[in-house]
């Protein structure tokens, strides 16, 4: 559930597919991925979950897989 | 003549990157391997990065006193081609290849080696105005106006050589270009870095090269705000400056009461290209009692308001020679005698302090981009073919169409002819307010959307 979830959030932030949100994709490895959609992006997240996000968290979200893992210590989860 | 004199300060640190670190005299020494020999006064075409390459290049170029044009190297290809074949430089400056220049290491010169054309003895700089295709022109800068820019900037925030700024701006943007100018006249230190506010890495150069101040557009202190940067242990940090669009009150006040809290310096400044670009700033201990003001005159520089129209109007030496659209206009002198009329309306306190309340042309500017919302109703219009209203302000731009069925088209061209993202728009479906002569009513437009 989460994981569709946090995919869609991706997708919509970073306007791009859903099928190409997968764990290896990483921050400024595609244009559509930059400062200005990470802005979105983590504003979407926190909203979306209902979350605050510690600086360090922030600035770590730097693939899927990461955002996975970080949310888990938010008590978010995804298996 | 040179105009860095960098080997005055010979065993000063000139700028670390994250590989080592130079003084002034291997900064020079650097500086020296690019060589721009020629009879006359020759275009040096630069496409900007923040390393010690460039660096270097740019400060040959201007102690040789050629003239140089700076790009940005993720500049369009389209754009940049257009550019080579409308000024044709002599020289490059950039890893690229490019038809008609023979390249050797990152130096590009131009085959055929006829030069018919005639460069203002006084011309230093070109900066473009806008990022898009559509309308590009570079406004003209001398050797006198970056000076005497770089005088005042290292007057009011007093730069001394024991500062380290923080240079992560581009070089072909004239904050980040002011950053480097005042700087190295300063013999004051610049970290080099391609990194955003927005990576853990740019934290660890800041902390392991000491940097003492930071520069940051409108978006970027919203980044550090959003970041937690209040909450970091920056004991070096002493400094943050703040251009390049309007930064929200609420913001200023933020950032205003966390320097004064913490022993920090908070600088809002004013100013645009055509000046070099500093036009004012608010002094740092003033910044919470002058909230949403753009301070007072940089030192050198003369701010009045004309009485007509309440158009802003700035008098000094920065201001620049004028603008350039095409290879003949490089030949122009001074046309415009150092008086600037801004575009932006203004109103002023009892203590010199002025307040800019709106634009005499309609633009915004997001992320640093300069947007005309004429050109950008003109432009969507013609593909559309429906009434079409533009408004904003400096975070987000509004598009005002009538029918619902036109919001994909019209968000689909946004993107494509501005490559804006989605949170800097919205297309808001409204009957357009007119004026008794049908003309769109702006100001009505503005209140009903924004």
């Amino acid at each position: 559930m989460n994981v569709e979830k946090l995919q869609q959030i991706f997708a919509q932030s970073l306007e791009i597919d859903a099928i190409h949100v997968v764990d290896e994709l990483t921050y400024n490895s595609i244009p559509e991925w930059d400062s200005v959609a990470h802005m979105a992006l983590v504003a979407e997240i926190e909203d979306q979950f209902d979350v605050m996000l510690d600086t360090d968290d922030v600035l770590d979200m730097s693939s899927f897989a990461k955002a996975k893992e970080i949310l888990a210590k938010y008590e978010i989860e995804f298996s | 003549m040179s105009f860095f004199e960098l080997t005055e300060k010979c065993q000063q640190l000139a700028v670390v990157t994250n590989e080592r670190t130079y003084t002034y005299t291997q900064l020079a020494q650097q500086s020296n391997k690019f060589i721009f020999n020629s009879t006359q006064k020759e275009l040096i075409l630069i496409l900007t990065k923040n390393t010690v390459q460039v660096l270097a290049s740019y400060i040959a170029a201007l102690d040789s006193g050629h003239a140089v044009m700076l790009l940005n190297y993720d500049i369009n290809k389209e754009l940049l081609a257009k550019n080579i074949e409308q000024y044709r430089p002599k020289w490059i400056v950039g890893d690229i290849n490019i038809s008609g220049y023979k390249s050797e290491n990152l130096l590009l010169t131009r085959i055929d080696e006829t030069s018919n054309y005639k460069i203002h003895a006084d011309l230093a700089v070109l900066l473009s105005t806008s990022g898009t295709t559509g309308s590009q022109k570079f406004v003209r800068l001398s050797y006198g106006n970056l000076r005497s820019n770089a005088q005042s900037i290292i007057e009011y925030l007093a730069i001394d050589e024991n500062e380290r700024a923080v240079m992560n701006l581009p070089l072909s943007y004239s904050y980040g270009m002011s950053i480097v100018n005042s700087h190295l006249l300063a013999g004051a230190a610049l970290i080099l870095s391609e990194e955003s506010v927005m990576e853990k890495s740019f934290w660890e150069e800041v902390r392991e090269h000491k940097a003492t101040s930071l520069a940051g557009v409108p978006f970027t202190y919203q980044m550090l705000q959003r970041i937690g940067f209040m909450k970091m242990d920056l004991p070096y940090l002493k400094t943050l400056t703040q251009a390049g669009g309007r930064l929200n009150e609420k913001l200023v006040k933020v950032f205003g009461e966390y320097a004064q809290q913490n022993n920090k310096r908070f600088f809002v400044m004013y100013g645009q290209t055509e000046a070099s670009p500093r036009m004012s700033y608010i002094p740092h201990e003033r910044v919470l009692t002058k909230l949403g003001s753009i301070g007072i005159a940089i030192p050198g520089g003369n701010l009045t308001i004309d009485s007509e129209t309440s158009e802003l109007i700035y008098k000094g030496a920065n201001v620049m020679m004028g603008y350039a659209e095409c290879l003949e206009d490089l030949s122009l002198g001074d046309e415009l005698s150092g008086i600037l009329y801004t575009g932006d309306t203004a109103t002023v306190d009892n203590e010199g302090y002025f307040t800019i309340t709106g634009r005499m042309k309609r633009f915004i500017k997001l992320f640093g981009l300069r947007i005309n919302l004429d050109d950008v109703e003109k432009k969507l219009e013609a593909v559309i073919q429906a009434p079409i209203a533009c408004t904003g302000n400096d975070d987000k731009l509004v598009v005002v169409i009538e029918k619902e069925e036109q919001m994909g088209h019209v968000k689909e061209n946004l993107e494509r002819l501005y490559k804006l993202h989605r949170s800097a728009y919205k297309v808001v479906i409204l009957e357009i307010p007119r004026l008794a002569n049908g003309k769109t009513d702006y100001m009505k437009l503005k209140e009903s959307c924004l």
